[in-house]
């Protein structure tokens, strides 16, 4: 029963610590390694679950004004206890414009030079639909 | 083995109590005139909450308009700002969301401008009017305090004050007050454009007028998402109010020039250039009367 008792104990504790990593604590850090040029706008936080079979992989939208004449940075951060590797795409309606994932290669940023005041889509995934929980920081660069 | 399951239970209820006291103190709104029966099933809401969500995700960055006017190289003016002298006044959550989303947007702009003595004052203000509608614990006051007194602190400042008003807004929404969200970003939108129109109105700007004539994206959005609280009438005065400045922005036109997105590198960093462009067509008339309009909305807010 001490066993069990332990077992239940570690459970909810590693629980609470997955849970603040994969929250808030991320955000600080991600935000953290922002250049000095750079100002934070608004954060996007996603944690989705793993594709189940025969089904479509989880993505999460959301929508963000963006400005002409902005210099944009959109930074993305992994929590480490998730294995899933975030793709994080910019879409104006149906036309992708950006994506930190090109060539089988992941970007911790990219940039937008807006040129169009308009409503964006960004979407975020996680490669081949791993369960994961990651943050997304829309940043203005100077 | 009783003592076990006694010890697992104090571990699992004690946070519970102290994590879930906060909550229920919160969930109070005691004064706002807006009731309850405009979101019951006989009346139900005119846009989503969803579509609400993402409206106001779209109208709620005040740190952009204040950047624009800043690179501009406008002289800070504290004439622009709504002194804090005045939240005495606001004594319903009507007026107390909407001057948290005006202060919200002033605080954006001392914090542009990194002055960060006036700050101090703003952020207790806004901890005030949060504390009333019962919002005040997304404000991490002491950390925000000490941040203002050192100008070295202005990302962190940025950031802990955008986050703030971002955590409130989703606390609102999930906790069916979506209505007090939609007069705090409402209040956000007014006052940017009150100092974007306040700016060129002393030293006119062709960037800033832009962005003033871009406003009109949003404003048939700002005004769905109020409309599902015109049954209050002080909510159907602002919305007669922000109405005016539509009429004003009926000849504004943006046009487009289609071009393809190219992908360069710029120091190391992928980087997106939009050929595509949008041009705002906005005459120093239309200016002038959208400025009237909205000093008359920002003014009943404020007073």
């Amino acid at each position: 029963m001490k066993k069990i008792f332990i077992i239940l104990l570690s459970v909810i504790v590693f629980a609470v610590v997955v849970k603040s990593q994969c929250n808030e604590t991320l955000v600080t850090v991600c935000c953290s390694g922002l250049a000095k040029n750079a100002t934070y706008l608004k954060e996007l936080k996603v944690k989705l679950k793993a594709k189940e079979a025969g089904k479509k992989e989880p993505i999460a939208k959301y929508s963000l004004m963006l400005n002409k004449g902005t210099h944009y940075r959109f930074s993305v951060c992994n929590a480490k206890e998730f294995t899933g590797k975030a793709i994080l795409q910019l879409y104006d309606k149906d036309r992708l414009l950006g994506s930190s994932y090109m060539s089988n290669k992941h970007f911790p940023a990219f940039d937008f030079v807006c040129n169009k005041t308009a409503v964006y889509q960004v979407l975020m995934s996680f490669e081949d639909g791993q369960e994961g929980c990651a943050v997304g920081v829309l940043s203005m660069i100077e | 083995m009783v003592n076990y399951f006694k010890q697992l239970i104090f571990i699992l209820v004690i946070p519970l109590i102290f994590s879930c006291g906060n909550s229920s103190e919160n969930n109070n709104s005691d004064d706002f005139s807006v009731p309850d029966s405009v979101l019951n099933e006989d009346d139900p809401l005119i846009v989503s909450e969803q579509a609400m969500a993402d409206i106001i995700s779209n109208i709620s960055s005040p740190v952009e308009m204040s950047a624009l006017i800043k690179e501009s190289g406008v002289q800070f003016n504290y004439k622009y700002l709504n002194p804090t002298d005045n939240i005495d006044s606001y004594n319903t959550t009507f007026k107390q969301a909407l001057n948290l989303g005006i202060l919200g947007a002033d605080l954006g702009y001392l914090n542009m401008y990194n002055k960060t003595g006036t700050v101090l004052s703003y952020i207790t203000s806004i901890k005030t009017l949060a504390d009333n509608i019962k919002v005040g614990q997304f404000f991490d006051f002491s950390t925000l305090k000490r941040l203002a007194t050192n100008s070295d602190n202005l990302d962190s400042l940025m950031y802990i004050s955008v986050s703030s008003f971002d955590q409130m807004d989703v606390f609102l929404r999930e906790n069916n007050r979506s209505d007090v969200s939609t007069l705090i970003v409402t209040g956000v939108w007014i006052e940017g454009l009150f100092l974007a129109t306040q700016v060129v109105k002393d030293a006119p700007n062709k960037e800033i007028e832009e962005r003033i004539g871009e406003q009109k994206l949003i404003l048939s959005d700002l005004l769905l998402i109020l409309n599902n609280y015109k049954r209050d009438k002080k909510i159907f005065d602002l919305i007669e109010m922000i109405n005016k400045i539509k009429e004003q922005y009926a000849n504004v036109t943006i046009s487009y020039e289609v071009g393809e997105p190219e992908a360069v590198e710029v120091d190391g960093v992928l980087t997106i250039i939009q050929n595509e462009k949008s041009i705002v067509n906005i005459t120093q008339d239309q200016i002038k009367s959208i400025t009237k309009e909205v000093e008359n909305v920002r003014n009943f807010v404020v007073k």
